[in-house]
């Protein structure tokens, strides 16, 4: 059988599943929304896909993102796992970094291993930080290891040696006796994960991927298995939180690298929308029922970072693997608004959730929300959520806030909501400006792109909180991350840990790093089987200066390790140390910690369908009527306009409301909204 | 008659200067030189009032909460507001104003707005090297490094170069230095630059108006939590090893904490006088360590942290104590003791607010220092090991925490230990937990840790720690953990005995190794009332051994299977309940040293439990050594 030419792709959340089928010939995109079905994913996938109207037969790609993986790590639902250590290192994944964030306050915690101490192994092997060999491995130790570890029932086993980074040959062959050992067990080794230092961080990424690959690696077989069922021939790839793709055999043995797929594709989408409106900075700007979420695009690229922390800041696991920079903030819809002893006006970060949600879904929530003061405030149409499916109860809504909040304050019913809604778009705000401000980035410059339920309802007040005048909200911003998937690239990424003076620098072992890390890449996107275009290849140094302890990720043109140029790198460097943090020392001397190597294979990237062409003037159909509505410093009538029937040139004056199936956009006073071709909404923003 | 001030207005300035202290931080991490500053973060930024109060510190050393707001009162007082121009950066390490020691430079920015004084950016930050004797400990300020009077660093935005010149040649290495410094402009610039912007989106009167209405709600909030407390005097000790100078004199921690209505006095007179070595801290420490245990117990999710939440406070401490030293008292260790002082106002409240306090913790940074000769390029290296972490104490709900940094820090990270390999001539041998560390309690006290390090050339090392001899204690019949310990190996042999955890400069030859062992946080509750299952599971985790259940919880286990047996455990924890009320009652004595020969038999990783059974004598027993031996 030979594969069709649709692309389907599907993000499986936690309460919906979103299906994107895209097909190239048309330019046609069609979206399905199902239930996710947490016993058998892959039926909701399957559900999604009839949705659109399309068949997995046809399909010659298929992309996926799940939240699968991080499900798994936070709610504690993965394998028995156990974990083989250097000895004398068996606890350090329990002591951390010892830190304690939660300061004042005595009952903190810290982070929970995956791994519990009995099942964590010294193994008395030893490199030194120059990957000389002091303590050779023993193979008998190994394999003995392993078999108790079988007998144990031990599903997977991670493998952390330090130094491995400097010479991975323990690593390598202590994988090679457990798997002999082992046979049908999970078995990872640190550095096929993270060649950078740090053994805490890359003991809980191995870890981490120990304990959630069995549960993964299995989900995705009966997703392929199910595919393959339905008549579906073509190549089946991952989202990893880099947003580029790898393959389906290669996402089951690294499991953490789909960590944050479904949020990574939704500013790879950002980043095609922008593409597509010739917009170089932007904002992805992501915000849902529980949490905001913010990325950047720079010069057109995303911004990744090197770490993550999986779970609250006090209590993290650390997955230490390159993945898009997304700073998350506890203000969603479902936000609760309270009064603190002392007086003060709070939101969040508890959220009411789906159940009992805001005390307008008339689901015995009490405790008002930021929806519900979206709702009072006329912003939201009681009778217009999710296309009317849904029912909303404002006299709820303006209860829960009189009580709690409007009372208390000796505030009115309007002054309270609008209150609650400024407070959390300035928390939102801080939080946005703080991803570009911690990169030297004025975020003024940027153009906002909102998606998820609630981005399009807050977008307009935020981008004035920050001081953007350019609004984006794309089509569809509640399917954003399934669109977002048919963007992405095959992308591999791969770091090594090699600390050198910049002065000390040897090209010639350099180029053997960087070659071996890009071979690497090529073969892998050999191996995905997709027809790839061409193959990109990036380049960065992570340096600091000499005596410095935090390192900045420096991108190197190709050209600067050909003419073997010390100097144009380090001028590199000293620039974006400048940006960053507003100083450099170009008379000092830097170091090299870690060599990192991107690996693209381009494919062909599907051109969106255009919305029908229109005059500046919507036609009457759009118009829905109007209502009062708290908008800016006042009430007034404002106009409702139905957004699927927008066409491209339409203008829209604030105040004003675009209702679709899943979001409400809001226009203030003095905003301009115009259409594009590609049917994406751009608001100019009136100053504030 | 004003207009009240707006509640949102007020919230978003809240959040306002919160992330603008929050973006003064980060800016100093990440551009500082030294590991003191980046990875173990030590440093505070603020921003202030115009006369110098606390509007929001972005979190840093807790017990440096008072530290850069005194410092600004004084430059006040010095220069007299009338003389602070636009432009000027001023300049401090005066360890009897900041309270602490000559490392903490502290500079500070007034921020003016149409010529007018509106606030100040603070940032004091942890200078790895400033001069002074090399190791050992010292007996007056003058052998600690360059003292830096009250001076202005750049004055109307030119930088007095002399005073560059002056320090740059006072201290051991000077890039890193001068790096830290630059970090340190940058940080208050930054909180500059972020706070005029709140001023001109949301109009000056407006924003000082908002951030004294914050104050006010941080201080009804205190004062509601501090009526909750039962009116009454409340009291309790504990004691320092030594100074370092007269070895073996502990040191009396004595504290007392009055609660009448919605004030709380907390009295430090009967803490010891100031000391000989370099142990003090200064006036302005003393009310940090109130104001630290203050907050703990009354509103420790509050932000920002800010002088409204201390209104309620009365703290009495007259000059010339261990942390209102006078000088010239040596002030180089500053942050030891202040800890301890900390969790005794813990201990003191623990009746009164049994919910709230939490059992002894190990009270030490743990930290060591190495100097020398690095083979590799002939340099000079002086390696700061970073805090060890240790246990917490156990509450009344909850374990303890194990392997945490003490309460003089917060969000302290250790540093990596392949960095540490990387960077000096030196190899971790171990890295570890350290079984039964932590108090028996109905509440486990959670574990200390330990690390080995032995040395690949020849190398100078120091640790100045304490707390070997107080315990963490336990409370509500909660048992102490273990105490803080350094020893030294020797051609392969564990050093003898030690007096105290205090190794003040030894020569390490190449082989030979040091170790650091943190104390184990006190324990919450009788063991004896710790149900079974959570025993057996302690000793399945290796947290606890197999004869420590038997003997401090009263928890008979099979050897093999870990079952537990019922009949034999009920029989225990009957017989044993006389053993725990001695125990109980004998806490808070000095605990009997190991002898030289028990010392250099036993490697460390064994944790000594003296022994429980009634019949024996209070002796040490290695259980682990027995099993082995039985294997």
């Amino acid at each position: 059988m030979t594969a069709g030419q649709l692309r389907i792709a599907g993000d499986v959340g936690g309460t919906f599943t979103d299906v994107a089928s895209f097909d190239p010939s048309t330019g046609r995109l069609a979206l399905g929304k199902a239930l996710t079905t947490p016993d058998f994913l892959v039926q909701g996938i399957e559900a999604g896909i009839l949705k659109t109207g399309s068949d997995a037969a046809d399909a010659g790609l298929f992309l996926h993102g799940s939240t699968i993986a991080i499900n798994t790590m936070l709610e504690r639902t993965g394998a028995r796992a156990a974990l083989l250590i250097t000895k004398g290192f068996r606890d350090i994944y329990e002591i951390g970094r010892v830190n304690r964030p939660d300061s004042y306050n005595l009952y903190f915690r810290k982070h929970q291993p995956l791994i519990p101490r009995v099942d964590r192994h010294e193994v008395d092997e030893r490199l030194l930080a120059s990957g000389e060999v002091l303590t050779p491995l023993n193979d008998a130790e190994i394999s003995a290891l392993g078999e108790k570890l079988r007998r144990d029932g031990i599903e997977a086993v991670a493998v952390l040696f330090l130094h491995c980074y400097r010479n991975p040959a323990h690593e390598l062959r202590a994988k090679r006796i457990l798997q002999e050992a082992m046979p049908g067990a999970f078995i990872t080794v640190s550095h096929e994960l993270s060649q950078e230092y740090r053994e805490f961080e890359r003991a809980s990424t191995v870890a981490a991927n120990a304990y959630i690959g069995p549960r993964v690696a299995g989900y995705l077989q009966e997703i392929d298995s199910h595919l393959r069922m339905l008549g579906f021939a073509g190549a089946f790839l991952v989202v990893q939180s880099t947003g580029g793709l790898f393959s389906f055999d290669q996402a089951q043995r690294q499991c953490v690298r789909m960590l944050e797929s479904g949020p990574a594709a939704g500013v790879v989408a950002a980043q095609a929308v922008c593409r597509g409106a010739r917009i170089e900075n932007a904002i992805a700007f992501d915000m849902g029922g529980t949490t905001a979420k913010a990325g950047v695009i720079s010069g057109g690229q995303v911004l990744t970072t090197g770490t993550a922390l999986v779970g609250g800041y006090e209590t993290a696991l650390p997955v230490q693997i390159p993945m898009i920079d997304i700073v998350e903030v506890g203000t969603g819809g479902g936000s609760i608004a309270f009064v603190s002893e002392g007086g003060a006006l709070n939101i969040g970060p508890r959220s009411a959730g789906a159940a009992p949600g805001p005390a307008c879904y008339g689901l015995s929530g009490d405790e008002p929300t930021v929806t519900d003061a979206n709702l009072v405030l006329g912003r939201l149409g009681a009778t217009r959520f999710l296309g009317g499916e849904m029912r909303l109860d404002i006299r709820a809504a303006e209860q829960a806030l009189y009580r709690k909040i409007a009372g208390p304050l000796g505030m009115n019913l309007i002054e309270a909501a609008n209150g609650i809604v400024q407070i959390a778009v300035t928390q939102m705000a801080y939080a946005v400006k703080s991803v570009t401000t911690s990169r030297g980035l004025d975020a003024g410059n940027f153009v906002l792109v909102a998606y998820g339920g609630a981005g399009p309802l807050h977008a307009s007040a935020l981008a004035r909180e920050i001081g953007i005048r350019r609004v984006l909200i794309p089509r569809a911003p509640g399917h954003f991350s399934a669109i977002g998937m048919l963007f992405c690239d095959l992308r591999y990424d791969y770091v090594q840990t090699r600390f050198t003076k910049l002065d000390d620098l040897d090209f010639g072992e350099f180029e053997i790093a960087f070659g071996e890390m890009e071979r690497q890449g090529r073969d892998a996107i050999e191996q995905a089987r997709v027809s790839a275009g061409s193959v990109q290849i990036g380049r960065a140094l992570d340096m600091r200066y000499v005596g410095q302890e935090h390192l900045v990720t420096v991108d190197v043109p190709l050209e600067h390790f050909g003419r073997q140029d010390r100097q144009a790198i380090k001028q590199q460097f000293d620039h974006i140390h400048h940006t960053r943090y507003g100083t450099s020392a170009p008379g000092e001397r830097a170091e090299i910690a870690s060599l990192r190597s991107s690996v693209t294979g381009r494919l062909a990237k599907p051109s969106l369908e255009e919305v029908g062409r229109g005059g500046p003037e919507p036609v009457r159909a759009v118009r829905q009527g109007s209502r009062t509505a708290w908008i800016g410093d006042a009430t007034a009538e404002t106009p409702v306009y139905d957004r699927e029937l927008l066409q491209s040139g339409n203008r829209i004056s604030g105040p004003a409301l675009i209702e679709e199936h899943a979001s409400t956009t809001v226009l203030f006073p003095g905003d301009e909204l115009t259409v594009d071709g590609g049917g994406n909404l751009l608001i100019s923003v009136a100053s504030a | 008659m004003t207009r009240p001030v707006d509640p949102v207005l007020v919230e978003i300035v809240r959040n306002g200067v919160m992330a603008v202290t929050e973006e003064m931080k980060t800016n100093l991490m990440r551009t500082a030189y030294n590991m003191i500053i980046y990875e173990a973060l030590d440093f505070t930024v603020g921003l202030f009032t115009a006369d110098g109060q606390t509007v929001s510190i972005g979190l840093g050393l807790p017990t440096f909460i008072r530290g850069m707001a005194e410092t600004i009162k004084a430059k006040l007082k010095h220069f007299g507001k009338e003389n602070i121009e636009p432009g000027d950066i001023l300049l401090t390490n005066d360890a009897y104003i900041t309270g602490s020691h000559l490392n903490h430079m502290t500079f500070s920015l007034p921020i003016f707005h149409e010529g007018e004084l509106i606030a100040f950016a603070c940032c004091m930050a942890h200078w790895q090297d400033v001069g002074g004797q090399l190791g050992g400990v010292t007996t007056d300020i003058f052998s600690e490094g360059i003292q830096i009077p009250i001076i202005k660093y750049a004055r109307r935005g030119v930088v007095n170069q002399d005073l560059v010149d002056i320090i740059r040649m006072n201290v051991r290495i000077p890039e890193r230095a001068m790096g830290d410094l630059r970090a340190q402009i940058t940080a208050v610039k930054t909180g500059e630059k972020r706070f005029l912007e709140l001023v001109t989106r949301y109009g000056l009167a407006e924003v000082l108006q908002a951030i004294t209405v914050i104050m006010d709600q941080s201080e009804r909030a205190a004062r509601a939590r501090t009526r909750a407390i039962p009116d009454g005097v409340y009291e309790a000790q504990s004691f320092m090893d030594d100074d370092g100078v007269d070895v073996g004199s502990p040191i009396p921690i004595k504290v007392r904490v009055e609660v009448k209505g919605d004030e709380m006095i907390v009295d430090l007179s009967d803490v010891s006088r100031q000391v000989r070595g370099f142990y003090n801290s200064g006036i302005t420490t003393g009310h940090a360590c109130a104001q630290v245990a203050f907050k703990c117990l009354t509103s420790p999710a509050d932000y920002p942290i800010n002088d409204g939440s201390f209104r309620n406070l009365t703290v009495i401490v007259p000059p010339g104590r261990v942390v209102s030293a006078t000088r010239p008292a040596p002030m180089r260790w500053w942050m030891t003791f202040p800890m301890t002082v900390i969790d005794t106002v813990f201990k003191a409240m623990g009746d009164a607010l049994p919910d709230k306090v939490i059992a002894g913790h190990h009270a030490d940074l743990c930290v060591s220092l190495v100097h020398g000769t690095d083979p590799k390029d002939g340099k000079f290296f002086l390696a700061h090991m970073g805090p060890l972490g240790g246990g917490w104490g156990a509450k009344l709900s909850e374990d303890g925490v194990s392997a945490t940094v003490c309460i003089n820090d917060g969000d302290t990270h250790n540093s990596p230990r392949e960095q540490l390999e990387a960077k000096y001539p030196l190899l971790i041998e171990r890295y570890a937990l350290i079984e039964d560390s932590g108090g028996p309690g109905e509440h486990r006290g959670g574990l200390g840790c330990e690390t080995v390090i032995r040395a690949l050339t020849d190398v100078t090392m120091n640790a100045s720690i304490d707390r070997a001899h107080c315990l963490p204690w336990g409370l509500h019949g909660g048992l102490e953990g273990t105490g803080n310990q350094v020893l030294l190996r020797r051609d392969g042999e564990w050093d003898k005995e030690r007096v105290n955890a205090k190794v003040l400069t030894v020569q390490i030859r190449k082989g030979d190794a040091y170790a650091l062992r943190s104390g184990g946080g006190g324990g919450f509750g009788s063991p004896l009332n710790r149900p079974p299952e959570k025993v057996r599971e302690d000793v399945r985790q290796g947290y606890v051994s197999l004869p420590a259940a038997r003997d401090y919880y009263g928890v008979v286990l099979d050897s093999v299977t870990l079952e537990i047996d019922q009949a034999a455990s009920a029989g225990e924890r009957a017989a044993a309940i006389p053993v725990h009320q001695k125990r109980v009652a004998a806490q808070g004595q000095p605990v009997r040293r190991l002898s030289a020969a028990e010392l250099t038999q036993k490697p460390p990783g064994h944790a000594p439990i003296p022994c429980l059974r009634i019949a024996c004598c209070g002796m040490v027993s290695f259980p682990f050594l027995e099993d082995e031996a039985r294997d």
